[in-house]
């Protein structure tokens, strides 16, 4: 080969190296890619229409005689807050072999609101399609004779169901949030309009998805009600409808499905909040009521349905569904000052989670149903300690599982309702699940997921389209 | 004139063949298309109801991307603005944004219809059928989408790859005149045998 060959060869080599280099250096390899950006789907911003609503425009009187009783349930998880009835009433714990005793039933618009109860009446919101307007539904407790109603025009379309609020009740005052964030203030007994508040109007506030779940509380007749919007929470007085106070948002945290949750601690009483952003202690009385005592945005994801559970020694156990599984955070006091920090977290199939009922705190244990994606022990009653909420002590067994829907205990016994409208009874253990009787409550039930309500031994439950009543005396 | 008739007799003999040829062939076709109508050929197909959502469908088919394919039940969908299905557990936004989407591939579309409403639909060319949208529409939602064999990709191994690794023997033979058990109508049968 000649001298002169080999320098073409290494020449056209160089050549093609060269040209290969430049080809490599100026082609993109992801030059066929599509690039997915937001807004590809058309979304508006915020809520797309704001309407008008006149609240408590439309009252209508059907009955006036009802037998009045001795007990009540006056809001969202009892009047502790724990879901927990301390009512002396002996409940059965094995329903008669012709089924349970059905005192009456009633059809209501597709929803997951739960009743409250006083001194025998029943106070349930509702959605009525064909008049497209909010109602705040009273019936007789023993016979379901409807009452009253009193409510307002709103359009509301289904999404999952739509109303989904527990009022709260006082012996003078209802406060209710309606779907879309609407609070109305009446007259217990007679459903006398007192005021209104269209927090989304008022404060900006985003409409939680599938509507409002949040369930308002009243406070020594203060409503305090959480806005997560320019505001993140106010109290109003039950009375004159005037705003005592608001919380500044300046994180700018949304209102989630979770309701406020009275707590004392360190001396303090406060009201423990989670909001979509972050969690927060608001204080409750005092010269500073109204203002932040502790926050964190440890604890932060886009669905939290269920409420905090407030631990005597300043834990605070938070889960969410959606995969987002469970947070314990233990809150401290020294000389004033609150302080909170996550203790532990973790994914759903690791530990208790629940994806839309709040726990139960009882005995020292705790105990929720975990969601569809919790493992192995799916579905599944667990009982745990809240010193290690990720060691399950007891689960009601792969053969025992149910649902969303959920579970309270009262004289003794655990009642837990299936999404079918099964109804299980339970006996409360530390040590283990003691399964009483189960039995089908709700032929033909979907999405049993509203909490229930018991007053004087009479339980009401209802799954998205029909509330009964059940008289659990023996 | 003998060896006129002789030819023509010959000729005729050929006709005849041939008529009787081109009659047999035609009975032949007709008999196998018959057959073909007839007979009851199996195919591979997913019981949406067995799924565990493993993603092994993505992974184990001979076909390159897996013959099995996501696909939606309108009928059964919520139409949801937070959907778990396309959306990553605590996405950033509720937007179709990359960093938001849970499918790898961008294989579900999603177009707001009216508040508070959205339509997704599968993109068939790109899904890979590894079912994280459907493990989080099943954990989250209606479980309106699920998983199915699609039959114009599947060469219908005789021993099918995913069907003999798949954790929940979800995958089994099904006439071919019934090939797909998509949820919605099938459901309606299925709960009907059931009872």
């Amino acid at each position: 080969m000649t001298k002169r060959t080999i320098n073409i060869i290494l020449s056209s080599v160089g050549v093609l190296g060269f040209v290969a280099l430049l080809w490599w250096m100026n082609t993109d390899p992801t030059r066929e890619f599509t690039v997915n950006l937001e807004g590809a789907d058309n979304r508006g911003e915020g809520n797309a229409f704001v309407q008008e609503v006149n609240i408590g425009e439309h009252f209508e009187e059907y009955a006036s005689d009802y037998k009045e009783l001795s007990e009540t349930w006056t809001n969202f998880r009892g009047a502790d807050y724990d879901n927990i009835s301390k009512s002396p009433v002996k409940l059965l714990d094995k329903f008669p072999a012709e089924g349970p005793k059905i005192l009456w039933s009633v059809e209501l618009g597709e929803g997951h609101s739960g009743a409250a109860i006083y001194k025998g009446l029943a106070y349930v919101m509702d959605y009525d399609e064909e008049e497209r307007a909010d109602k705040l539904r009273c019936f007789s407790l023993i016979d379901g004779k409807e009452q009253w109603s009193r409510g307002y025009d709103v359009t509301v379309k289904r999404n999952h169901g739509m109303s989904r609020t527990i009022p709260a009740i006082t012996e003078d005052y209802i406060v209710t949030i309606g779907p879309k964030c609407h609070v109305m203030c009446l007259d217990r007994e007679t459903g006398d309009f007192r005021w209104g508040l269209d927090i989304v109007k008022e404060y900006g506030t985003e409409i939680p998805f599938w509507y409002t779940g949040q369930c308002p509380i009243i406070d020594n007749g203060v409503a305090i009600l959480a806005a997560g919007g320019s505001e993140m929470m106010l109290a109003v007085d039950c009375a004159t409808g005037e705003k005592l106070w608001e919380t500044p948002n300046p994180h700018g945290w949304q209102m989630s499905h979770s309701s406020i949750v009275p707590f004392t601690f360190g001396g303090r009483k406060m009201y423990v909040y989670s909001a979509i952003g972050g969690m927060l202690g608001v204080a409750a009385d005092g010269p500073d009521a109204g203002s932040v005592l502790w926050e964190t945005n440890t604890w932060n994801h886009s669905v939290v349905a269920p409420s905090p559970v407030c631990l005597p020694d300043g834990k605070i156990f938070m889960t969410a569904g959606y995969g987002a599984g469970s947070m314990v955070l233990q809150l401290s006091e020294s000389g004033g000052k609150f302080s909170i920090a996550p203790i532990d977290e973790y994914s759903p199939k690791d530990g208790l989670a629940c994806e839309q009922q709040t726990p139960i705190y009882w005995n020292g244990f705790l105990f929720g149903i975990l969601p569809k994606d919790g493992g192995a022990l799916r579905n599944q009653l667990v009982c745990v300690n809240p010193a290690d909420t990720k060691k399950v002590v007891w689960s009601s067994g792969k053969e025992t599982r149910f649902g969303l829907g959920p579970f309270f205990m009262a004289d003794n016994k655990l009642f837990i309702l299936n999404d079918d409208g099964t109804l299980t009874i339970a006996r409360p253990s530390t040590k283990e699940y003691i399964q009483l009787d189960q039995v089908k409550v709700i032929e033909d039930a979907h999405d049993a997921w509203a909490p229930f309500a018991l007053a004087d031994g009479y339980l009401l439950m209802r799954d998205s389209k029909t509330m009964v009543c059940i008289d659990l005396n023996i | 004139m003998k060896e006129k008739n002789k030819a023509q007799s010959r000729r005729k003999f050929i006709q005849n063949g041939m008529r009787a040829s081109l009659l047999l062939s035609l009975g032949v076709v007709s008999a196998s298309a018959l057959r073909r109508v007839t007979t009851d050929d199996y195919v591979w197909q997913i019981d949406p109801f067995k799924c565990a959502q493993c993603g092994r469908c993505a992974t184990e088919c001979v076909m390159s991307p897996s013959a099995v394919k996501c696909v939606h039940a309108y009928d059964l969908c919520g139409y949801c603005d937070l959907c778990g299905g396309y959306l990553k557990p605590d996405a950033n936004a509720r937007s179709t944004a990359a960093e938001n989407q849970l499918c790898p591939t961008a294989a579900i579309e999603r177009r707001f219809i009216e508040e508070p409403y959205f339509e997704y639909h599968i993109v068939e060319d790109l899904c890979i059928g590894c079912a994280k949208c459907v493990a989080g529409c099943t954990s989250f939602g209606n479980g309106s989408l699920h998983l199915q064999i699609m039959h114009h990709i599947c060469v219908n191994c005789n021993e099918c790859s995913i069907a003999r690794v798949c954790p929940s023997d979800a995958i089994s033979r099904v006439p071919a005149s019934q090939a797909y058990r998509v949820k919605g109508s099938w459901t309606i049968r299925h709960r009907l045998k059931d009872k």
